[in-house]
């Protein structure tokens, strides 16, 4: 293999009805909402697991494009997760503000509720694979690779991480989402190739 | 490099005293802070029993001389007063050389006051310096501010129950690794509604005294608190011949992968942060003379870490108690509470009891310390337990190992 083929990593995108596996579109259903996208794509990646259906929409985001990498390369239990994306949990929180809005209508739901962080898509995604490793969520303005590539590096330098779940999670309505996940399992790449193969996917949808 | 952390100052202020000093004299005679809320006008005040600071929002005010139009919340002032005792405890001289940071932990952040002003925000222009000190790092700017830590990193961090003993840990691994010579760290959470009816829709509240490891028990009270240490690293100890009172040698901290709240029921986070803590200090399990236990005296919580301590100590699980009868379950600053106390039991050699425990639970033979003991201790363990599975430990330790 040359050098080329083995700095790109294992990824997924997801954006307006479309997602993608290392390039080649894995499921599309551009004429459905999301909800319907995500049991399309859960029925197609045989997933089965049920809790997927309760978690929020940036959950469901990040869930599926963690599964469409973790089906072709299995993570380890310390395989860290940092992920990062602009819209924190907006969505839920949205959801839930609309719910203690009125005084007289006052009802917030647990359910919801326990999704108005962000990082709780890392949690979900720890419980389904059982990885008991360093994860972190940040807020950026938009996907920049460069800014957790030296965090990946070091975790992986370090030995604390053999592999690194990496990326961009945001869900911030119907029209507005868009996952790009990679797996980082060597400290060779380079954060301008991943930010191309972002950039490439991202204009093109 | 490497570093030892040396402890030079301790504030905290609970339902059990203002200071200290009062904290300590109400440990030793078991005499609890939980009583019904007075403070708090919420529907479930004849169900509940909390742990509730002594003092007014009016009574803090007038005490830290706040000005007539400031924003500070509940978490702001009270978070200011443990840190300044802690400050003056370490008879700190300000000195712009030494590089000195705050790391502050909170769940609610401002909620008190945003709970209070919710629905005013839309009309009322008054209220509205509130919403500024919402966010949970406003109380940490506050604190550095009045402290006059201007320059070194000031940061906030909010990981549930365990959010103090994480600050702790944050705060080692910076004298630890000589990015900081000093650091406040520690944490406060205020009571709110947000929290007891958070938690009365979790069903996890008893509606009488908590019985940390007790058969019997029906849920946790919740308790309001801040609680902060002065760290200082071994060479600013040398140079201003600094009274150290003990040292942090471990720290650990692990996430369970087993639900978005609950903790697993074998206790696996707890006996991985338990681990990592004994490793980094170097120490076997049978060096631990004391563990000051999360029991928050939920079903969940108790089982869970009485399971985690036989997965790590086996047969011979250490004197251990909760001190969560004394000053209810004060969340954020849980972990900063249980450091000053874990601190105080090193430096009078004495086990504090765990109040109101009757029946061993059925799943295991474990019993806590129900009487205050003296003991000579010179390493003590303390468990600070979040919800969703983050799971810290530290240890504190008489001297700096080796």
């Amino acid at each position: 293999m040359s050098l080329k083929e083995t700095s790109i990593p294992k990824f997924c995108y997801i954006s307006n009805g479309k997602i993608w596996s290392n390039g080649a579109v894995w499921y599309a259903d551009e004429t459905v909402p999301f909800k319907q996208l995500m049991k399309g794509a859960y029925k197609q990646g045989d997933v089965n697991y049920p809790k997927f259906f309760k978690m929020d929409r940036l959950s469901k985001l990040a869930f599926m494009a963690s599964e469409v990498i973790s089906q072709e390369a299995p993570f380890h239990e310390e395989t860290a997760l940092v992920f990062a994306n602009r819209a924190s949990s907006l969505d839920s929180d949205r959801k839930h503000q609309h719910s203690i809005q009125h005084q007289e209508a006052y009802y917030p739901s647990p359910a919801v509720f326990v999704y108005t962080l962000p990082n709780i898509c890392l949690g979900e995604i720890s419980i389904r694979h059982q990885l008991f490793s360093e994860n972190s969520f940040f807020i950026f303005d938009s996907f920049k690779a460069e800014a957790v590539q030296p965090y990946c590096n070091h975790l992986i330098a370090t030995k604390k991480a053999p592999a690194v779940l990496c990326g961009w999670v945001d869900f911030d309505s119907e029209t507005e989402y868009e996952a790009f996940l990679y797996l980082i399992t060597n400290n060779t790449i380079s954060a301008q190739a991943i930010q191309q193969l972002y950039k490439k996917h991202h204009d093109s949808t | 490099m490497n570093q030892g952390v040396a402890i030079t100052g301790m504030g905290i202020i609970s339902a059990i005293g203002n200071d200290v000093a009062s904290n300590y004299r109400s440990l030793l005679s078991g005499t609890t802070g939980v009583q019904r809320v007075s403070k708090i006008d919420t529907i479930h005040r004849d169900a509940i029993w909390v742990g509730e600071i002594e003092h007014s929002n009016a009574q803090l005010e007038a005490a830290l001389k706040l000005p007539k139009d400031h924003n500070y919340t509940r978490t702001a002032m009270l978070g200011l007063w443990a840190a300044k005792e802690a400050v003056a405890d370490a008879k700190i001289t300000s000195d712009a050389m030494v590089r000195t940071g705050i790391i502050s932990a909170t769940t609610v952040g401002g909620m008190d006051m945003t709970e209070r002003y919710f629905y005013e925000y839309l009309h009322s222009e008054a209220c509205r310096k509130y919403i500024e000190s919402h966010h949970a790092g406003d109380h940490s700017q506050k604190i550095a501010t009045a402290l006059g830590i201007n320059h070194g990193l000031v940061t906030t961090i909010s990981t549930a129950c365990s959010s103090a003993a994480n600050s702790v840990m944050l705060g080692a691994r910076l004298i630890k690794t000589g990015r900081l010579d000093r650091v406040i760290v520690g944490g406060v959470d205020p009571l709110s509604k947000f929290t007891i009816n958070g938690f009365n829709a979790l069903m996890i509240l008893s509606d009488a005294h908590n019985t940390p490891f007790d058969q019997h028990r029906k849920g946790l009270n919740l308790g309001e608190a801040a609680a902060y240490l002065v760290l200082e690293s071994d060479t600013l100890v040398k140079q201003e011949a600094k009274k150290v009172y003990a040292y942090v040698s471990g720290y650990g901290n692990a996430n369970d992968a087993f639900h978005q709240t609950a903790s697993s029921d074998h206790g696996d986070g707890a006996t991985l942060s338990m681990q990592k803590a004994l490793e980094v200090a170097g120490l076997s399990p049978r060096d631990i003379h004391y563990i000051n236990a999360h029991g928050t005296a939920t079903r969940n919580n108790d089982l869970s870490e009485g399971r985690a301590l036989i997965r790590v100590f086996g047969d011979a699980v250490p004197p251990f108690s909760s001190t969560k009868p004394f000053t209810g379950h004060t969340l954020a600053a849980a972990g900063g509470v249980e450091a000053v106390f874990s601190v105080l039991a090193l430096q009078h050699n004495t086990i504090f009891p765990n109040l109101n425990f009757e029946s061993p639970m059925e799943e295991f033979k474990l019993r806590p310390e129900t009487q205050a003991t003296e003991r000579e201790l010179t390493h003590v363990l303390s468990n600070s337990l979040g919800f969703g599975g983050n799971c810290s430990t530290v240890i504190y330790s008489k001297a700096t190992p080796s």
